[in-house]
């Protein structure tokens, strides 16, 4: 049931002219020749009077239409039914742009014959300003998208150079090393034999000089060896032999090793572990590496006459691990190097500053070797009390 | 003198820089921002062109298209009386050349006698720039039409571009 009774004809809220400005449509009646005869409706963006419209060519009024003088031929000659040309842009009196859709029909008389043009005009501004917005966040969007994609093409290509020169580092730094390693092993073999007097015996002098050249070529050697490894862990060639190897005696026998070097700075070393430590599954060489080089490096940072302890025991957050923790009573590492410290290459503030020798390579290789095993290395320091790297290697659990 | 008007639209992918060129040429200036255009925008310009010897007072119905692909099934609508169109591609976008042949294509299916000049935009961005002009050649080559490396923003060759069209519809 309507609640109110149907409009009559001239009720004014159904009025022709009503209807045409809430749609906001303007129509013109043109004769043959495309001159305004009629003209209803009214839109802000048209910037003049109906009245003004009368007897004017409508090619003047809409130029959107030049151009499209055969189509409107074609319309009047009955050849095509209709013309129509949406999203019209046209600015404002403010600037702002208003959307319109322009239409063409043939306009008949009474017997049917066609005696010129109805052109339709409707203001679709406010769709089309939806519309404008849903199609600049579109291209916005789209353009974002490729300039991602743009630039993740660049970032791989820059990746595939960068793998590319950091094999051709390794490879040449591998080759280096190599090549160092003869000589060096040369030089120093003849060194010893010198020093053992095999070619005569030395003065006092003779003998320093000899040993600080032998001093110098182990230095070299070593840096040879690390930088092999370096090699090897980075184009992952290294491999681990591993055997069931009694942890305890391992360590008793490096904190032996270590103790010239120890006794040459008046350091102790002191080696906590349990007699029942279960064995562990590891590369014996490898672990001898990775603990010696711990030890090597709280030497070189503790003072003289400290104390460095090796501390060994189960894992107690790595069930099924073995833990070596390698404590000195140096000054601690600075927290801003903390992070840094297993990079290679990497050296310390306190070792630029005091100059104390070393690649940067020892803890990059310890950890690599580490990680090897399945383990990992960690470092708890803090200023003044000194600092205690952990590493962690797997019980040799069920094996016999 | 003589007057005539020509109908040219504007062709190319979004953010070419169509609504900037037609900006530059009509008011001679550049607005940074870029603003989607739906539909058409039509703007006019009267250029003097020289025809025989004589001189052709031409007004040049710019109709400045859409480029993204939501308006691609009524551009058609939109060339139909079209003289000529200037198709645009932007130097710093290659995938902007991948649509050079198809709205030439669609140009010249609705309007066989059309004229074209291909503008490429943006040479301003000297840093940015992945096509090469050699590509650029080639590509107007095979649309036997002339090309401009355009830049709205400095203005370099906008004139030069819209005047050769013009030239290129009068002598229809």
């Amino acid at each position: 049931m309507l609640d109110r009774e149907p409009s009559s004809p001239e009720d004014p809220c159904t009025s022709p002219q009503v209807v045409l400005r809430d749609r906001r449509i303007v129509y013109a009646v043109t004769d043959r020749e495309l001159h305004v005869q009629q003209l209803s409706g009214a839109l802000k963006v048209l910037q003049s009077d109906a009245a003004s419209w009368l007897g004017k060519s409508l090619l003047d009024l809409v130029p959107e239409l030049l151009g499209s003088e055969d189509a409107l031929e074609g319309i009047l000659a009955g050849v095509l039914s209709r013309l129509e040309i949406p999203w019209v842009n046209r600015d404002d009196d403010s600037g702002n742009t208003a959307y319109l859709t322009l239409v063409d029909l043939p306009c008949r008389d009474s017997t049917g014959a066609i005696v010129g043009l109805i052109h339709v005009m409707q203001d679709v501004t406010e769709g089309g300003v939806l519309e404008q917005q849903l199609m600049q966040h579109r291209n916005d969007l789209r353009l974002l998208e490729k300039a991602q994609r743009e630039q993740n093409a660049q970032l791989r290509a820059a990746n595939t150079e960068l793998r590319r020169l950091d094999e051709a580092k390794s490879t040449f730094v591998s080759l280096a090393a190599h090549e160092l390693r003869t000589p060096l092993a040369s030089i120093t073999g003849y060194v010893e034999m010198l020093l053992d007097g095999d070619a005569g015996p030395l003065n006092a002098a003779q003998t320093e000089y000899l040993s600080t050249i032998d001093a110098s070529t182990q230095r070299l050697l070593r840096i040879t060896r690390d930088l092999l490894d370096v090699a090897r862990i980075e184009s992952g060639r290294l491999q681990l032999s591993l055997q069931t190897v009694n942890l305890r005696a391992l360590l008793a026998e490096v904190t032996v090793e270590q103790k010239p070097q120890l006794d040459a700075r008046s350091q102790q070393i002191h080696l906590i572990a349990p007699d029942d430590i279960p064995p562990a599954l590891v590369d014996p060489q490898r672990t001898i590496q990775v603990v010696s080089n711990l030890i090597s490096n709280a030497s070189k940072y503790a003072p003289a006459g400290t104390t460095i302890t090796v501390n060994l025991q189960e894992a107690d957050a790595e069930p099924g691990f073995l833990c070596v923790a390698v404590t000195d009573e140096g000054d601690g590492v600075p927290a801003e190097d903390q992070s840094l410290l297993f990079r290679p290459f990497f050296r310390g503030t306190s070792a630029q500053i005091t100059g104390i020798p070393g690649t940067g390579l020892g803890l990059y290789i310890a950890q690599s070797l580490v990680e090897l095993h399945g383990g990992h290395i960690s470092l708890e320091s803090r200023a003044g009390v000194g600092a205690t790297f952990a590493a962690t290697f797997p019980m040799a659990i069920g094996i016999t | 003198m003589i007057s005539l008007s020509a109908k040219v639209c504007l062709l190319g992918d979004y953010a070419v820089g169509k609504t900037s060129l037609v900006r530059r040429f009509v008011y001679n200036m550049f607005e940074d921002k870029y603003l989607s255009t739906i539909g058409v925008k039509v703007s006019r310009k009267v250029v003097a062109v020289p025809r025989d010897e004589d001189v052709v007072e031409l007004t040049l119905m710019l109709w400045d298209l859409a480029g993204s692909e939501e308006f691609d099934r009524i551009r058609a609508s939109y060339l139909r009386g079209a003289a000529g169109a200037l198709i645009v591609c932007d130097l710093t976008q290659r995938s902007t050349l991948d649509s050079i042949h198809e709205y030439a294509r669609q140009m010249t299916e609705v309007n066989p006698r059309a004229t074209l000049v291909l503008a490429a935009n943006k040479c301003d961005l000297v840093e940015q720039r992945v096509v090469q002009e050699g590509e650029i050649s080639a590509i107007a080559g095979e649309l036997k039409a002339p090309c401009y490396l355009t830049s709205a923003k400095v203005g370099v060759a906008v004139d030069e571009a819209f005047r050769h069209l013009g030239r290129l519809a009068v002598g229809q």
